[in-house]
């Protein structure tokens, strides 16, 4: 949905990281794809791990008026508290010094995420594989701190059953809690799996941690942007055949989805 | 005046500053250039960074191809430069290079951006960091003495606890300084090792 707002600023928050690269290359594609639209009067990014930090974002954004959008895939203990206190907002929209910050929902609880996941596991398999004797799942972080993390990856398995998809089973798995993805053999019998990671990036969790654990990789590699050769889909373990994908986080669309952030906040939340 | 309007006014045509590590100018045709200072007498010999994401790329890593997170550490890398005609267009080039810095200084300039001490900064973590709060001063001067100092370029403009007095920085004469106004990720993880430390130190069997 087109966005029209020659006035205000747009401000993408991304998690960032000191370990790996490639954290803030969606977000950096995506702010850059939305400046050059010239919808908002400028695009920021900020991070929590890298700069511009969420605490040094405020004197680079001369525009009154913000659109905050996190480039996060679940409401959780980012979005609820550490956000909201390291920009000191405290609300939908709040007045701080020279800004009236609007605080939209994060990405990944957009509906829109449910087609890109659909997409996405179709994309990366071979032609002849069938969708029927196929499982897909989708894979998130996940933590026993905070129960909303793992809402959003539950509500995207619920919305591809929904949507009549004929996969063999659609599964959620996570990193970090039940049922975790480095059981993903005893989660299915389907000989063909499709793992999508529902993450923002191609970085430390999505492709250095879940490799591992998938079993497609020995040890933890270099980052993506390092290597030559991103993935040799399929991987081939025993008598399955696995299909792993990037983040999806790091498809274009996800610039869109951003857009529609902000137009869902005009619709719902604004005053 | 805007930030553009700032830094124009800062650069005036024919006119360099250092901007940490790199030496920004107006050249004869009054285009704003940057390049690494270091590359100051090789002008001629630099690989021209064209857009935002080149440069993104020559703050990302080292010489050596190591991962730079924090981007105002010492060791930018040599041999490009960047040039172009509009101020604004050359705020978010430099903002690529040290993202925030020349807004941060302005701000501080105008006394819109106050600094946040390191007790305040500390005391408002949660989750893992939660208990970096405690810190005791000397752990404090330990974090400004081995993390910061010999980690980052930018001069630090926060007190350890808000009653400290702080010295106001000033500009200089031939720089635009890279300050820093409050503690960034790496001082508060700094600052909950130190205090781990201590309590396992304290709590060990072998101490108790």
């Amino acid at each position: 949905m087109p966005v029209s707002k020659p006035e205000s600023a747009l401000l993408i928050l991304g998690h960032g990281s000191t370990e790996n690269p490639d954290s803030t290359q969606p977000s950096w594609d995506h702010a850059d794809t939305i400046a050059a639209s010239g919808q908002f009067s400028s695009v920021h990014c900020a991070f929590w791990k890298e700069e511009p930090s969420f605490r040094q974002i405020w004197p680079m954004i001369e525009e009154e008026e913000v659109y905050v959008v996190p480039n996060f895939i679940s409401e959780g203990y980012f979005t609820r508290q550490v956000i909201p206190r390291e920009l000191e907002l405290d609300g939908h929209t709040t007045r701080r010094g020279d800004h009236v910050v609007h605080y939209c929902d994060p990405v990944g609880i957009h509906a829109k995420m449910t087609d890109l996941l659909i997409k996405r596991a179709h994309e990366i398999i071979d032609e002849g594989v069938k969708i029927e004797e196929t499982a897909l799942i989708i894979v998130g972080h996940g933590t026993n701190l905070n129960k909303k993390s793992t809402e959003a990856i539950s509500n995207q398995v619920e919305a591809i059953r929904s949507s009549g998809e004929p996969f063999a089973e659609i599964i959620a798995a996570y990193m970090e809690e039940a049922p975790f993805v480095a059981d993903w053999k005893t989660l299915t019998d389907a000989e063909t799996v499709i793992v999508v990671p529902f993450f923002i990036a191609d970085a430390l969790h999505s492709y250095q941690d879940i490799p591992v654990l998938l079993g497609i990789e020995k040890e933890m590699t270099e980052a993506a942007s390092q290597r030559d050769i991103f993935r040799r889909n399929p991987y081939h373990l025993g008598d399955r055949t696995l299909y792993y994908s990037s983040a999806i986080g790091t498809d274009p669309s996800l610039a869109e989805v951003i857009i529609d952030q902000v137009a869902y906040f005009d619709e719902h939340y604004q005053s | 005046m805007t930030l553009a309007e700032e830094l124009e006014a800062l650069l005036p045509p024919l006119e360099s500053r250092f901007f940490g590590e790199i030496l920004v100018r107006r050249d004869d045709n009054g285009q704003f250039v940057a390049s690494h200072r270091d590359d100051a007498e090789m002008m001629d010999h630099l690989m021209p960074a064209e857009t935002l994401a080149e440069l993104r790329e020559i703050a990302k890593f080292d010489a050596a191809g190591e991962y730079r997170p924090l981007k105002t550490a010492p060791g930018l890398k040599t041999g490009w430069i960047t040039k172009t005609p509009s101020a604004s267009e050359f705020l978010k080039k430099l903002d690529c290079l040290y993202p925030g810095a020349f807004a941060t200084w302005i701000s501080y300039l105008r006394g819109k951006h106050d600094p946040t001490s390191l007790r305040d900064t500390l005391e408002r973590q949660t989750g893992m960091y939660r208990f970096a709060g405690s810190i005791s001063d000397q752990m404090a001067n330990q974090i400004m003495r081995e993390t910061c100092s010999p980690g980052c370029l930018r001069k630090i403009a926060w007190p350890i606890s808000s009653e400290c007095a702080v010295s106001r920085i000033n500009p200089g004469k031939k720089s635009i300084p890279l300050i820093c106004t409050e503690a960034c990720t790496f001082a508060v993880s700094e600052a909950r090792k130190l205090v781990k430390e201590a309590y396992e130190k304290a709590n060990s069997p072998a101490e108790s």
